[in-house]
């Protein structure tokens, strides 16, 4: 049998050319239409220092990075520790190493057994001998090619494009290099069982979450942003930074995060669609401007990736802990939307949903997404990015004699005039008002205006209960998770379907308003829940607590960040609870 | 014969004035501003669609809700991001903002510096009362040193700033200052500020008679005086020499130079990254991360 996928990691030290090499693979991958995940890991350094990278090849769907790894390279095996629990291969696998390296290991150490193959390799010396000493990443793709039956010509052009770009002799000894892997490679043990079928299909693109944020900003009609640096969401200010003046628009990196939301509340008061992107400390820095945005109504989208935190936390690491803040930090009562994307592709939709809602609705909206997601590559079908685009009503003539900016409608929401509209002149502010916007304080008025703003909530929550659902119709067991935890909780739910186990799961895509409707059919249609989460205060299981019951013998599932939740942890959870045969008991 | 072109509205001072009632204290120095505001629009016959008046929280920035223009009262200390977010998505339109001493030099320090240094399209008006007038009298970042408020009971422990002094310091292109009981000296130095391209500082003193008694409106009519004639308004140094006084309070212009503007800078950016080609389409990105190869 073929197999279904392939893992390869790879780990060295700075200048081991570790990054390119997984580009190389996962470029060479997407051009030939397999399904690619490449995630990078790096230590604290600034630059250089150790990194690793993990490219996920596929002819069938994948939705998450493997974590047990099929084929492990390692240039320096001092650099291997520094991963220790991020990069694992599995029992059997393919284990590469440089036959230089000072340091040794045995397979013992790594766990590999006998069905593994544990193998030696002078990847340095085949690169001095090419007459280009940098290039071990580039024999390394040799080896790789010759053992696992990659695109072989693929790979050569991606070589030349990648070494070729600025002098052609670089791209020539980076193909001798290259040559050196693929001949070395024919001198190890043939592995036919290992290797990877498929026919090349058409080429996909391969993008990371952040970058499909900011693409999906633009297709919105995305017209300003304004943002301040923060790992692990800089790239979407410098993806703005690049694009939006080629398009006409402007982006202004601020002073700080009061700024940037300042000025996007600012653009959008003046009719253009705009937005910010930033990581939970600064989120927290433009909590007091949300809330003025929700009472001056007045469109706006943050996009939130996360990290570990609290404060600087883990800058460059994962976690799902910023749930609370998103949906509750603030002062008032201060309606807002919180949207949480799942993969790559979702960065986009949720982005151009986001700018959707918050226009025709105009409220602010905040789009989670983690450095998952947010910095891993994936490949994406091109054809799959399109998403219908709303733009924001301005009054009519008719509503324009007498013009109030804040009617109260039967839905909350009144057109928004903006500068240039002659008759639509007004003057609103984060003062309690009337619907003309002027200042008024009586209770009454502030009554009568936050169930106004309180109402748009509900065509939110009609028009948009969106959510996942994965698994049989009725099931034993029901999961429960949300944003980036998707991808690791469909697979497992596959696997064990093939297992002949009824898993469920449900993965709302509206996190506020949350789609209770939605969730309490799925909560009926299962025997026993199970929340995952990657927070250590479980903010999801208390967070749905309060919008809804759950049964008592729900089972939880959370940890604290820094490793992204694998599939064999969930699988693991769906076991154990097979095993205890609870799945009896749970009442329906 | 050709027919006469239609004629163009012509706005009068009270057209800029909208119907709600300022909530300042009788006798308050914004006042003034507001006076020398209308009247200076009006000279330059600002497109009240066209203008937009942007301030934070305190007294004076309460300003925005009695123009007759495009108006947000933002919150405390961030009227600059919010004038920057409406300067650069629409050049179209006119931005002023406005706010007291303590939301532009205290909490939204920060931003003051910033837009100062882009040289942000917009016209800034601080009406320095030298105390935090809303919230009730307490010290200020340009209290004088000494000074009894209600949080400096044994007299201001710290020193003044200048935020004239501030404002050239950072990179306004356009600093002056003004006195709100100077109505016609305002109106004109409000003019100017109003015609400069790029960031136009304004501070005009701007009495608080319930926190700071009468005494301040009296010290500062007496020390008032325009600046002397032959002032080289393109020196830093030479406007230093002005920024530190304390027995005269020299109003006119500070500095003036010409620099620039951000939205100068966009713009010969938008024109460098198009490189004469047409807008770039969303299909047209997407196709850059299609490996080519
Ligand atoms: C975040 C925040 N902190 C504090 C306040 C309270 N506050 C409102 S106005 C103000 C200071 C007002 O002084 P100034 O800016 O000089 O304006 P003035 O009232 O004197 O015109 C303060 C501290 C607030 N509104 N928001
Ligand atoms: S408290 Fe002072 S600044 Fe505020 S309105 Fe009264 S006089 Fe003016």
């Amino acid at each position: 049998m073929s197999r279904r996928d392939l893992t390869i990691a790879m780990v060295g030290a700075g200048g081991d050319g570790i990054v390119t090499m997984g580009d190389i693979l996962s470029q060479a991958g997407a051009r030939n239409g397999l399904n690619v995940i490449k995630t990078e890991a790096y230590g604290p350094q600034i630059r250089g220092g150790e990194s690793s990278c993990v490219v996920r090849l596929s002819p069938s769907a994948i939705y998450e990075q493997g974590d047990a790894v099929d084929v492990l390279v390692v240039f320096s095996w001092a650099d291997f520790g520094r991963f220790k629990g991020e990069v694992q291969p599995a029992p059997n696998a393919v284990v590469l190493f440089d036959e230089a390296d000072p340091v040794a290991r045995t397979r013992e150490d790594l766990g590999i057994g006998a069905d593994g193959h544990w193998l030696a390799v002078p990847f340095s010396k085949l690169a001095g001998d090419a007459g280009a000493k940098g290039s071990k990443n580039v024999v390394g793709l040799g080896v790789l090619t010759a053992l696992f039956g990659l695109a072989e010509e693929t790979i050569r052009r991606a070589v030349v494009k990648r070494f070729g770009r600025k002098k052609a002799a670089v791209g020539e000894l980076a193909l001798k290099a290259y040559e050196a892997g693929l001949v070395h490679g024919g001198t190890l043990p043939p592995m036919p069982e290992r290797g990877l079928t498929f026919t090349p299909g058409p080429a996909k693109l391969l993008m990371s979450g952040n970058e499909a944020s900011a693409l999906g900003a633009l297709h919105a009609g995305c017209r300003f942003f304004a943002g301040y640096p923060i790992t692990p969401s800089t790239e979407i200010l410098q993806f703005a930074e690049e694009w939006l003046p080629k398009m006409g628009g402007s982006v202004v990196q601020t002073e700080d995060e009061l700024a940037a939301i300042g000025a996007v509340v600012g653009a959008s008061f003046a009719g253009v669609k705009s937005m910010t992107a930033t990581s939970g400390p600064g989120l927290s820095l433009m909590t007091e401007m949300l809330g003025l945005a929700s009472m001056a109504e007045v469109p706006c989208v943050v996009v939130d990736v996360q990290r570990g935190g609290p404060s600087t936390g883990l800058p460059t690491k994962s976690e799902q802990s910023d749930l609370w803040q998103a949906v509750f930090a603030g002062h008032g009562d201060a309606p807002r939307v919180v949207i949480a994307a799942s993969d790559v592709e979702d960065c986009f939709h949720t982005t151009v949903e986001a700018f959707n809602i918050a226009e025709e609705f105009q409220v602010p909206v905040i789009v989670l997404t983690d450095q998952s997601i947010g910095q891993r590559r994936e490949t994406l079908d091109p054809t799959r990015l399109v998403h219908d685009v709303v733009d924001r009503a301005v009054p009519t003539a008719e509503e324009l004699v007498e013009y109030k900016r804040y009617r109260d409608t039967p839905d909350g929401y009144s057109p928004m005039s903006v500068p240039g509209l002659k008759g639509g002149i007004y003057q609103t502010n984060g003062l309690e008002h009337d619907e003309f916007g002027r200042p008024a304080s009586m209770a009454h008025v502030h009554e009568t205006m936050n169930a106004k703003r309180y109402r748009k909530l509900k065509p939110i929550r009609d028009r948009y209960q969106r959510a996942r659902r994965y698994g049989p119709a009725k099931a034993d067991l029901g999961i429960v998770c949300w944003g980036s935890s998707k991808g690791a909780v469909k697979e497992a739910v596959l696997m064990a379907e093939e297992r002949g186990e009824k898993v469920a799961a449900f993965i709302p895509q509206m996190i506020f308003p949350f789609p209770v409707k939605a969730f309490e059919e799925f909560r009926a249609s299962v025997r026993q829940l199970l929340v995952i989460e990657i927070s250590y205060a479980a903010q999801f299981y208390k967070y749905l607590r309060t919008f809804t019951t759950l049964p008592d013998n729900t089972i939880i599932f959370k940890r604290s960040g820094g490793k992204n939740l694998t599939i064999s942890e969930v699988d693991d959870q769906i076991r154990r609870f097979f095993a205890s045969g609870s799945q009896q008991k749970g009442a329906a | 014969m050709s027919a006469a072109p239609p004629a163009l509205p012509v706005f009068v001072p009270g057209d800029y004035k909208t119907d709600l009632k300022p909530v300042w204290c009788p006798g308050c120095g914004d006042f003034g501003v507001l006076t020398a505001l209308y009247r200076a629009m009006a000279e330059l016959q600002l497109t009240p669609e066209l203008t937009a008046v942007v301030s934070g929280i305190g007294c004076s920035s309460r300003l925005p809700g009695y123009v007759e223009t495009y108006g947000f009262n933002t919150v405390h200390g961030r009227a600059l991001p919010l004038a920057t977010g409406v300067a650069v998505s629409r050049p179209d339109v006119k931005v002023i903002a406005v706010g007291g001493d303590g939301d532009g030099l205290a909490i939204g320090g920060n931003h003051f510096m910033h837009s100062a240094r882009r040289n942000l399209d917009v016209t800034y008006i601080l009406m320095d009362n030298e105390i935090y007038g809303l919230t009730k009298g307490q010290v200020a970042p340009t209290t004088p040193t000494g000074d009894k408020t209600k949080t400096t009971h044994y007299g201001n422990p710290e020193p003044a700033v200048d935020p004239c002094e501030l404002a050239i310091s950072f990179g306004a292109t356009w600093v002056g200052r003004a006195f709100s009981g100077d109505l016609k000296g305002t109106v004109e130095l409000i003019v100017k500020a109003l015609r400069h391209r790029g960031f136009a500082f304004l501070n005009v003193m701007s009495p608080c008679v319930t926190w700071r008694g009468d005494d301040q409106f009296k010290s500062l009519k007496a020390k008032a005086r325009p600046l002397p004639a032959g002032h080289d308004v393109t020196s830093r140094f030479e406007a230093f020499k002005f920024t530190r006084e304390t027995d005269v309070l020299s109003t006119g212009v500070l500095y003036d130079v010409k620099s620039p503007s951000l939205n100068d800078r966009l713009d010969t950016i938008k024109v460098t990254a198009r490189a004469g080609a047409p807008l770039v389409t969303v299909p047209e990105i997407v196709k850059t991360f299609l490996p080519s190869f």
